[in-house]
C-alpha cells in the first residue's frame, strides 16, 4: 500500500500548529494576555506615598455614622419622638423590643450599629495602622494618621460596647490564609472591652492636634469620646477628669445662639467630632424626611420622619427655668405652647407654629393635611409635633432635598455642650453637686436664656435637673437611647408614648387631650433588653461567641 | 425533487415540434432569464421575462435542460408533450441540508452533535424588534423569556437546555462566526439560527461554550438576475396585561375597613365616600384609573426593509437595508432603528474567495427623564383617589411624587447607539495538497457599550447618551379656594444635563486551515483555528446642572465649578485560543468526530490563563445499513448519535486573583471639601478559574415516508463544576472583608428534547403541516455553599434540590376567632407566630418541627423555581390556494410564581382583587385580614402566596394571501404577500396580575406588550 504521503505532511501541519501553544511559550502565551486594571491599585502603590495612603484614610472618615442621612434616626428607638409612617424599624422591630438574635438590624438608624458593619469598618483601621506602621511614609504623618485612625477604631469599637458589651478585640488585620482558626476570637469582657478603648484613647490623644483640619480627629475630640465611655461605664472621677480636659484646652466654647449650631456647616467654637457636607455633592436629605410632613397647601415637602412625643414636650421648662410640674411655673394647660424656654421653640414644631414659609396645623377638625395621624394613614405626624432642631428652612422645599441631597449642615457625634454635661454629671456622682457642677450646668442653662439652677440641690435633685437638662439640649441628637441604657432607665420604655389631639373647645378656644398614637405602645424588657442580641448570624459564622443573657 | 405540474396534451407526431412551455419558482411565480437546452445540441433559449419559452424539437423526443444560477439544475423528458410548465427549485434547499456549526459547516446527515436551527425567514415578519424575543418555542432546548416590553429593552433573557449554574447562564452568541450582539440585527438579514447544545457542538468554543451558543449566520448574495424585495408591517401595540386597581371608592371603603381592623378612626368620611362615587368633585374627591390614563392604547410599531441580491457566477452581493420604529405607551418613549447590511463575495482566482461584510446599524431612543421601573413604581402607588391630573390638565402627586409628572415633566433621556460589524476574509485551495485550504478573517467591531453589562442583551444600548432632567413640577388644589396650584417638585431641584459617550472596539482574528479529502469509502475532516481576540472599551461623561435658558447643551449651563461634573475609565479584555476538529466517515454510515479548543483568558493569574476543552462524538446512520434501506423504503433517514466533552465558562469578575484597592469618588468630606477614598476590595483567590462542564448527549433523529414525520429526540445530562462561591470556610463576621470566589460548587442539570413534524399535501391547493418540540430539564445542587443553619434541616437544605427553590413557612390558612381566647391570645396549644400580635384572619403557619413557636426552623420547601422545568411550542400551519397561515404556541410547565401585592404596601394602591380579604364573614378570602399597613406577620415569605406559574401563550399568529401569479403578470412583479399578523395575542395562565414572564414581582416594569400587524411583502 502506498504511504499516505499527504496525510503524514497534514500531520504535520496540524503538529506544527499545535507546537507554537505548546509550553515551551505558555509564559510568552501567558504574559501576551496580562492586563493592568484601571479599576483598582494594588496594596503596596496605596501605601507607598502619603496622598494615597490619606485616600484610605479617606474611607474610613466616610465610614462614620451619617447621622443626617437616616429617615427613621435613632431617638425614635427612644420616647422622645416617633416615626410618622409605619413601615421602619424603630415602629415594627424597636419601640415593640421585637428584635431577636434573627432580626436584628440597624440599617436606618442616625447610629449604625450594625455588628458586621462595623467590623468591617474596624478592619479598615487595622488594614491602615498594619500597612502604615510598616510603610517607610514620613514619621510625621505617620504620628498623627495612626492616632487618627487608632481613635476611628476606638469610636467604632465603643458603638459596638455600648450596643452588645463586650466584644471580640483584635487589633491587626484577620488574616485566615495566615493565621487559620485563631481568626475566630471569642467575646472579650465588658470590662477588658472598656480597658481596650480607654487605653487605646489615652495613648493616643497627645498624638493628636489641638485644631485639625475641619472634619478630622482633634485631641479634643479624644478626650471627650474618653470621658463618655468612662461616664457610660460610671467610671464617674475619671470621667470628670476627662471632660475637664477639653473644658479647661480652651479651644471650645458654646455657640451664642442655640437653633443655629445645629445649622452650621463649619468648625465651629462648639463643634468637637462632627461629619461635614456639602450640599448636592456630598450632602444630606435631614429636613427633607424628617421634617414636618406638609407645608403650603397640602403638598408633601418632607415625610415627617422624627414626630416629638408629649412626654418630651412637657420636659422644656418654662421661661422662668421651672419645669411644668412646678405649681409655681406658670403652664397654662390651655395654652401649653407660650412661656416656654426657648430651646422649645427652637427645636419642636407645635400647632399652629411656622415653619418652611407655612403656618402648621396639627389640629383636628379643619382638614389639615398635617392634622394627627391617628389613623396611620399617611406620612403626617402621629403626635401634633415635628421636629424644627437640626431642619434648615431656608433651602429649597420639597423632595429635592431627598434627591439632591441639599443639606449641607454638620452631623455632631459630640459638641461642647454635651462636654459641660458630661462634666456636671460624672462630677456630681463622682463628689456631688459642687460649684463646678453648677458652673458647668448654668453655662448650658444661661445661653438659652434660663435662670441659673437653684442653689443647694441635693445630689439626687442635681441628678434629676441634669438628666432634664440633657435631654432637653440633646433631643434628637441620637444621645436618649444610651443615656436611658446607662441610666438603667429602661422600664420607661414601657410607658406608651403619647402625641396631642388638638381640638376646638366651641368657645374659641382649645382642649388639649393626649392620645397613644398608632405605634405607640412600646415594649422592653428589662431582664435582657439592655443589650441588643449578638446577631444570629455571627454566631453561626463564629461558635465562640456567645449570646447575650436573655436572647 | 422535481414535479411537473401540468398539460400532457399529445398532438401526435411532427416532424418538428414546437414546445411552449411557461418556467416558474418554487413559490410560483414567473422565472425569466432561465436557460432551457435540449440536451446533447446546441439547440437553446431563455426564458422571456414572463418565464415563458419557446423552442423547437427535431422530432418531438429528447430531454430538455433547465438551468438556472442559484437552482437546481432540472432535466425534462419530453416525450412528445408541446406545452409544458416546469416548476424549478433554489438550491438553498441544499442549503438547508448543510448545517452551520462552530467555524464551520457540515452535511446535516453526518452531524454528530445536538444542533438545531431556526430559518431567519421564520421570524422575519414577525413584529418583534428584538430578535431575542422571536426565538422562544421555535426550536427544542430554547427558553426565553421576556421581562418587558419597554422599546429598545425588549430583549429576552435567553437559557439553552435550562439552567446549569448558579452563575451567569447566558449562552455565547456568534455572529458570522465573532462574538456580537445579535439583538437588534435586521431579521430580514438573517440567513438562519443554530443552536449548539451538546459538548460535540460547544467544544469548538472553550470557554465561551458552557452554557451552549447561538451561531446566526447573515445573508449572502447568490448568483442570478439582481432581485429587488421590500416589507412592510404596521402593528398596533398593547399591554399583554395590565394589573386592575380599585377604583376611588373601593379604595376608601377598603382604607376605612382596615382602620377598623387596627382600632382607628375612619380616614374617609361618608360624604367622602359619596363623593367618590358621584364624581361631582373631581379635583377634591377625584377617581382616576391610573394605569389606564397613562397608557396609551394602540400605539404604532412600523418596519420597512429593502433588500437587493444578486450576481455573476463570480460576484455575488446582499445589500439590504430596514427602518424599524416602535412608540412607547406614552408619548414621550419611542424607538427607531436603522440598519444597513452589505455582504460582497467575489472568486478572485480559481482557488481563492474574498469576502466582505459591512453590518451596521444605529439605534435612536427617547424615554422620559425617569425610568419606567419607577414611573411604573409611582403609578403602581398612587391610589385611585389621588389627582393624578387635574381638571385643568395640571399634573398632581402623591407622597411628593407625580407619576403623571414622572411622564410629561422630567425631561427626557435620548440615547444613540452605533454599531457596525466588519470583516474582511480571504480564503484560498491549496494546491500543494488536495483538499486543504487556509482562511484568514479579520474583523472589527465598533459597539455601544453598556459598562454595568457587557453581555446584557436586555438592556438599553448607548453609544451617545444626552439627559436632559428638570424639576418635576406637581399642582396642589385647596378644595376652600378651588384653587390650583404650582405646590412642589420632584427630581433634580435644578435642570440637569449630562452627556455620555460611549464605546467599545473589538478586534478578532482569525486563521482557519481546513482540509476535506475522501479516500474510497473514508471521508475525513481536519480543521485547526487560530484566534486572537482583544477588545478596548471606555466611557465618558460630562454634566451640568442649573440651566437659567431653555437650551439644552453643556456649553449653556452654569459656569458655576460645583455645577459642573465629568468622569470617565476605559477597560480591556484579552483572549488567546486554538480550535480543531477531525471528522471520519466510513461508508457513510459511520460517524466519528473528535473536536475542541485551547482557550486562554486574561480573567486569571498567569499560569491559570488556560485551559483545555476536548470533546467526543460518534454517529450511527442506521438507515444506511443494508438490512434497513432494503427492507423499510419508508425509513428514509434514522440516525443514532452520542457525544461528550467538556467546555468552560467564565463567571465571576475579572482580577479576583489581585489584591487591590477600589477608587472611588465622593468620599467623606475634609476641610470642607470633598475626596476620594480608596477600599480594601475582597481577599484575592489566587486560584481563581473558570466553570467546568461536562455534557453527554445521546440522540436520535429520523426522517420516515418521505417527510410525513420528521423526529429528533435527545437525552442530555451536564455537570457543571468550579461554580463560583464565596469560600466554603466559614468566617467569623467579625472578619471584616469578604474573600474572593472560589471554585467550589457544582450542580447537574439533565432532560430530554423532542422534536415531531408533519407535513401533509392533501391536494395541490392544501397543504398541511404541524411541528412541535418540548424540552424537559431539571437541575439539582449537588454542592453549594451552605449554612449549617440550613444544610442541616432537611426541609430546608438547599443542597440537592433545584436551583431557586422557593422556601418558606408553611401556610395552614388563616386563624378563626376559635384560636383564640376572650382577652385575644391565642389558645394554648397554638403555635406562637413571632411577629407580633396575629389576630382572626391572620396567616397561619405550620409548625413544622412541633416546637410551639414559629421560626426559620419552621421553613420548608414551598414552591418550585421561576424558571419553567418544561418549555413547548407548538406550530400549525395550513395552505390553501393562495392563503397561507401559521401560528405559534408556545407554553411554559412546572413553575411557580410568587403572587404577592399587598393592599396599601409602602402606602401603594389597592388592587381589585385585594378587595378579598378576610372577614369574619369572608373565611375563605383571598387575603388576610385588611390593614393599613401590612402586617409583619403576613408579609412572611409563605405557601400562601404561591401559585401555578404555568402559562400558554398564542405567541405568533400569521395569516397570508399571495396574490396569484397572473395578476402578477399584468403587474410585472414577481409576488406579492400580504398578511395579518401578532404576537403574544392570547396568554392562558393562572396569574391575573401580571404577564406571566414578569420580571418584577411587584408589577413595577414595563409590561410586555401584544402587537397585531398589517404588512406586505413585495418582491419586484
Amino acid at each position: 500500500m502506498k504511504t499516505p504521503i499527504k496525510y503524514i505532511s497534514t500531520g504535520w501541519l496540524l503538529l506544527a500548529l499545535a507546537g507554537i501553544l505548546s509550553s515551551s511559550c505558555k509564559k510568552s502565551l501567558d504574559s501576551s494576555l496580562d492586563i493592568t486594571p484601571h479599576d483598582r491599585l494594588s496594596g503596596p502603590t496605596v501605601f507607598a506615598n502619603t496622598s494615597t495612603a490619606d485616600l484610605d484614610l479617606n474611607d474610613i472618615y466616610n465610614q462614620l455614622p451619617d447621622g443626617n442621612n437616616y429617615y427613621d434616626p435613632f431617638d425614635n428607638w427612644t420616647d422622645n419622638s416617633i416615626c410618622g409612617y409605619a413601615w421602619p424599624n424603630s415602629r415594627n422591630e424597636a419601640q415593640q423590643a421585637n428584635y431577636t438574635p434573627a432580626t436584628i438590624t440597624f440599617g436606618n438608624q442616625a447610629l449604625n450599629l450594625d455588628w458586621a458593619n462595623n467590623y468591617g469598618y474596624i478592619r479598615k483601621c487595622n488594614v491602615f495602622i498594619a500597612n502604615v506602621t510598616a510603610s517607610a511614609l514620613p514619621e510625621s504623618y505617620k504620628t498623627t494618621r495612626l492616632a487618627e485612625a487608632r481613635f476611628l477604631r476606638a469610636y467604632f469599637y465603643h458603638l459596638l460596647w455600648m450596643a452588645y458589651g463586650g466584644l471580640p478585640i483584635t487589633a491587626s488585620p484577620l488574616d485566615f490564609n495566615k493565621d487559620g482558626n485563631s481568626v475566630f476570637l471569642p467575646r472579650s469582657s465588658s470590662d477588658d472591652t472598656y480597658k481596650f478603648i480607654t487605653t487605646e484613647l489615652q495613648a493616643i490623644a497627645s498624638s493628636l492636634p489641638v485644631t485639625p483640619q475641619p472634619g478630622r480627629v482633634s485631641q479634643g475630640a479624644a478626650y471627650t469620646l474618653l470621658g463618655w465611655v468612662q461616664l457610660y461605664n460610671q467610671d464617674f472621677a475619671a470621667s470628670a477628669a476627662s471632660n475637664l480636659k477639653v473644658m479647661n484646652s480652651n479651644t471650645y466654647s458654646l455657640f451664642a445662639d442655640y437653633g443655629s449650631v445645629f445649622l452650621d456647616n463649619t468648625a465651629n467654637s462648639e463643634a468637637i467630632f462632627y461629619r461635614q457636607y456639602i450640599p448636592r455633592v456630598k450632602g444630606n436629605f435631614y429636613g427633607s424626611v424628617n421634617g414636618p410632613t406638609f407645608t403650603k397647601g397640602g403638598v408633601e415637602t418632607s415625610w415627617g420622619g422624627v414626630d416629638p412625643t408629649q412626654e418630651l414636650v412637657d420636659d422644656y421648662a418654662m421661661d422662668n427655668g421651672l419645669p411644668i410640674s412646678n405649681p409655681a411655673s406658670g403652664y397654662d394647660p390651655k395654652h401649653p405652647y407660650t412661656h416656654r424656654e426657648q430651646r422649645f421653640y427652637e427645636s419642636i414644631v407645635y400647632d399652629g407654629s411656622f415653619s418652611y414659609n407655612d403656618t402648621i396645623y396639627t389640629r383636628q377638625g379643619i382638614n389639615s393635611a398635617n392634622e394627627i395621624d391617628l389613623s396611620d394613614h399617611n406620612d403626617a405626624g402621629q403626635t401634633a409635633y415635628y421636629i424644627r432642631k437640626n431642619i434648615n428652612v431656608g433651602i429649597q422645599l420639597g423632595p429635592d432635598n431627598w434627591n439632591g441631597l441639599s443639606g449641607g449642615q454638620n452631623y455632631y457625634y459630640f459638641r461642647y455642650a454635651e462636654v459641660l454635661l458630661n462634666y456636671a454629671e460624672a462630677q456630681n456622682e463622682a463628689a456631688g453637686p459642687d460649684a463646678t457642677v453648677y458652673a458647668a450646668i448654668n453655662q448650658v442653662r444661661s445661653r438659652v436664656k434660663l435662670p441659673n439652677l437653684t442653689a443647694g440641690l441635693s445630689q439626687t435633685d442635681m441628678r434629676t435637673a441634669i438628666r432634664r437638662e440633657r435631654r432637653v439640649e440633646l433631643a434628637f441628637e441620637d444621645k436618649r437611647w444610651f443615656d436611658l441604657m446607662r441610666w438603667k432607665m429602661g422600664n420607661n420604655l414601657n410607658n406608651p408614648i403619647h402625641g396631642v389631639a388638638i381640638k376646638s373647645d366651641g368657645a374659641g378656644g382649645f382642649t388639649y387631650t393626649p392620645v397613644v398614637p398608632p405605634g405607640g405602645n412600646h415594649k422592653f424588657d428589662v431582664s435582657k433588653n439592655y443589650l441588643f442580641p449578638i446577631p444570629q448570624y455571627a454566631i453561626d459564622q463564629n461558635s465562640k461567641l456567645k449570646q447575650n443573657p436573655g436572647y | 425533487m422535481i414535479f411537473l405540474l401540468l398539460n400532457m396534451i399529445c398532438f401526435g407526431a411532427f416532424a418538428q415540434t414546437k414546445l411552449n412551455g411557461s418556467i416558474i419558482d418554487e413559490k410560483g411565480q414567473p422565472m425569466p432569464g432561465v436557460s432551457v437546452t435540449l440536451k446533447g445540441t446546441q439547440n437553446g433559449v431563455s426564458s422571456d421575462v414572463n418565464g415563458k419559452f419557446s423552442i423547437g424539437i427535431p422530432d418531438g423526443k429528447g430531454t430538455l435542460v433547465f438551468r438556472f444560477i442559484g437552482y437546481a439544475e432540472q432535466e425534462v423528458a419530453i416525450n412528445g408533450q408541446t406545452q409544458l410548465q416546469v416548476q424549478m427549485k433554489n438550491t438553498s434547499k441544499e442549503l438547508e441540508d448543510v448545517v452551520v456549526v462552530g467555524y464551520g459547516v457540515q452535511k446535516r446527515s453526518s452531524v454528530t452533535a445536538a444542533v438545531s436551527t431556526i430559518k431567519g425567514s421564520d421570524i422575519a415578519t414577525q413584529p418583534v424588534a428584538n430578535i431575542t424575543s422571536a426565538l422562544g418555542g421555535r426550536a427544542a432546548g430554547i427558553l426565553a423569556t421576556q421581562g418587558s416590553g419597554e422599546p429598545g429593552r425588549d430583549g429576552s433573557n435567553i437559557q439553552i437546555r435550562g439552567i446549569s449554574t448558579t452563575g451567569n447562564t447566558q449562552p455565547l452568541v456568534i455572529v458570522d462566526g465573532v462574538p456580537r450582539n445579535y439583538a437588534q440585527l435586521d431579521p430580514a438579514s438573517i440567513e438562519s439560527f443554530s443552536i449548539l447544545k451538546d459538548a460535540a457542538a460547544v467544544a469548538p468554543y472553550g470557554l465561551g461554550g458552557a452554557n451552549g451558543v447561538i451561531l446566526i449566520t447573515t445573508k449572502k448574495g447568490k448568483s442570478g438576475k439582481p432581485t429587488l424585495s421590500y416589507s412592510t408591517y404596521y402593528g398596533w401595540q398593547n399591554p399583554t396585561v395590565l394589573t386592575k386597581f380599585v377604583n376611588a371608592y373601593q379604595y376608601a371603603t377598603l382604607f376605612n375597613a382596615a382602620d377598623d381592623n387596627i382600632g382607628a378612626p375612619h380616614a374617609y368620611s361618608a360624604n367622602d365616600l359619596a363623593l367618590y362615587q358621584n364624581h361631582s368633585d373631581p379635583n377634591g374627591h377625584p377617581d382616576h384609573d391610573v394605569l389606564k390614563e397613562l397608557i396609551s392604547k394602540n400605539t404604532p410599531m412600523t418596519s420597512n426593509n429593502l433588500q437587493l441580491s444578486g450576481g455573476s457566477e463570480n460576484v455575488r452581493y446582499y445589500t439590504g437595508i430596514g427602518y424599524l420604529t416602535q412608540d412607547g405607551f406614552w408619548g414621550p418613549t419611542n424607538y427607531k432603528r436603522y440598519n444597513v447590511t452589505a455582504n460582497l463575495e467575489a472568486d478572485a482566482t480559481k482557488t481563492t474567495k474574498v469576502n466582505v461584510s459591512l453590518n451596521g446599524r444605529v439605534e435612536d431612543s427617547r424615554n422620559p427623564g425617569v425610568s419606567s421601573g419607577n414611573i411604573f413604581y409611582q403609578a403602581f402607588r398612587t391610589p385611585p383617589n389621588q389627582p393624578l391630573t387635574f381638571t385643568n390638565g395640571l399634573p398632581g402627586s402623591y407622597i411628593s411624587r407625580s407619576a403623571y409628572g414622572n411622564i410629561y415633566g422630567s425631561g427626557y433621556a435620548d440615547s444613540l447607539g452605533y454599531t457596525m460589524l466588519t470583516q474582511l476574509s480571504i480564503e484560498q485551495q491549496l494546491p500543494f495538497i488536495k483538499g486543504l485550504s487556509i482562511k484568514v478573517a479579520a474583523s472589527y467591531d465598533y459597539n455601544p457599550f453598556n459598562p454595568k453589562a457587557p453581555n446584557d442583551q436586555t438592556s438599553a444600548i448607548n453609544s451617545f447618551g444626552r439627559s436632559y432632567l428638570t424639576p418635576i413640577v406637581y399642582y396642589s388644589y385647596d378644595p376652600t379656594t378651588k384653587a390650583i396650584t404650582q405646590a412642589g417638585s420632584d427630581g433634580p431641584g435644578n435642570p440637569t444635563y449630562t452627556e455620555s459617550f460611549a464605546q467599545s472596539q473589538a478586534f478578532t482574528y482569525q486563521g482557519y486551515l481546513n482540509y476535506h479529502r475522501s479516500f474510497g469509502k473514508s471521508d475525513v475532516t481536519g480543521l485547526v483555528v487560530l484566534e486572537a481576540r482583544n477588545t478596548k472599551s471606555s466611557l465618558f461623561t460630562a454634566g451640568r446642572i442649573n440651566y437659567n435658558v431653555p437650551i439644552a447643551e453643556l456649553n449653556d449651563g452654569s459656569s458655576n465649578s460645583t455645577d459642573i461634573n465629568n468622569s470617565g475609565y476605559s477597560l480591556a479584555t484579552k483572549q488567546l485560543s486554538a480550535v480543531y476538529r477531525g471528522t471520519y466517515a466510513y461508508d457513510n454510515k459511520y460517524l466519528f468526530e473528535a473536536s475542541g479548543r485551547y482557550d486562554g483568558n486574561y480573567y486569571f493569574a498567569p499560569g491559570h490563563r488556560f485551559g483545555f476543552f476536548p470533546s467526543f462524538a460518534a454517529g450511527w446512520r442506521i438507515s444506511e445499513e443494508p438490512f434497513i434501506k432494503n427492507n423499510y423504503t419508508w425509513i428514509n433517514n434514522l440516525k443514532m448519535r452520542g457525544s461528550w466533552g467538556e467546555s468552560g465558562a467564565l463567571a465571576g469578575a475579572p482580577f479576583q486573583y489581585l489584591s487591590s484597592f477600589g477608587l472611588y469618588g465622593n468620599s467623606a468630606v475634609i476641610n470642607g471639601q470633598g475626596t476620594q477614598g480608596l477600599t480594601e476590595n475582597t481577599q484575592p483567590n489566587p486560584n481563581i478559574t473558570w466553570e467546568r462542564a461536562k455534557k453527554t448527549d445521546i440522540g436520535i433523529e429520523g426522517t420516515l415516508w418521505n417527510g410525513g414525520l420528521t423526529f429528533e429526540a435527545d437525552y442530555f445530562h451536564e455537570l457543571r463544576s468550579d461554580m463560583l462561591f464565596a469560600p466554603t470556610v466559614t468566617l467569623p463576621a467579625e472578619y471584616g472583608i469578604g474573600l474572593s470566589q472560589v471554585n467550589s460548587g457544582s450542580m447537574s442539570n439533565q432532560g430530554f428534547e423532542l422534536t415531531l413534524g408533519t407535513t401533509h399535501r392533501f391536494s395541490k391547493d392544501l397543504t398541511v403541516g404541524i411541528s412541535g418540540n418540548i424540552t424537559y430539564a431539571k437541575n439539582k445542587l449537588l454542592q453549594v455553599f451552605e449554612t449549617a443553619a440550613t444544610y442541616d434541616n432537611p426541609n430546608r437544605r438547599i443542597t440537592g434540590r433545584p436551583l431557586n427553590t422557593r422556601f418558606g413557612f408553611q401556610s395552614t390558612g388563616f386563624f378563626t376567632p376559635g384560636d383564640f381566647d376572650a382577652s385575644g391570645n391565642l389558645k394554648p396549644g397554638i403555635a406562637i407566630q413571632p411577629w407580633g400580635q396575629v389576630h382572626p384572619g391572620d396567616i397561619q403557619y405550620k409548625d413544622v418541627n412541633g416546637d410551639g413557636k414559629i421560626d426559620n426552623n419552621d421553613i420548608v420547601p414551598i414552591g418550585k423555581p421561576y424558571d419553567p422545568q418544561t418549555v413547548y411550542g407548538l406550530s400549525p400551519s395550513i395552505t390553501y390556494k393562495q392563503f397561507d397561515f401559521g401560528i405559534l404556541f408556545q407554553g411554559a410547565m412546572g413553575r411557580d410564581f410568587y403572587d404577592q401585592v399587598y393592599p396599601f404596601d409602602n402606602s401603594a394602591s389597592a388592587t381589585i382583587d385585594n378587595m378579598d380579604y378576610w372577614t369574619p364573614t369572608n373565611l375563605n378570602a383571598a387575603n388576610p385580614r385588611i390593614t393599613t399597613v401590612p402586617a409583619t406577620n403576613n408579609i412572611q415569605t409563605s405557601s400562601f402566596w404561591i401559585r401555578n406559574g404555568d402559562y400558554l401563550r398564542l405567541k405568533t399568529f400569521n395569516l397570508g394571501y399571495t396574490i396569484p401569479t397572473g395578476v402578477m403578470q399584468k403587474l410585472h412583479m414577481h409576488s406579492i404577500r400580504v398578511y395579518l399578523s401578532g404576537q403574544n395575542l392570547v396568554t392562558w395562565s393562572k396569574i391575573k396580575n401580571f404577564d406571566p414572564e414578569v420580571s418584577a414581582q411587584n408589577g413595577q416594569y414595563y409590561p410586555q406588550v401584544k402587537v397585531i400587524t398589517v404588512g406586505a411583502n413585495v418582491t419586484f
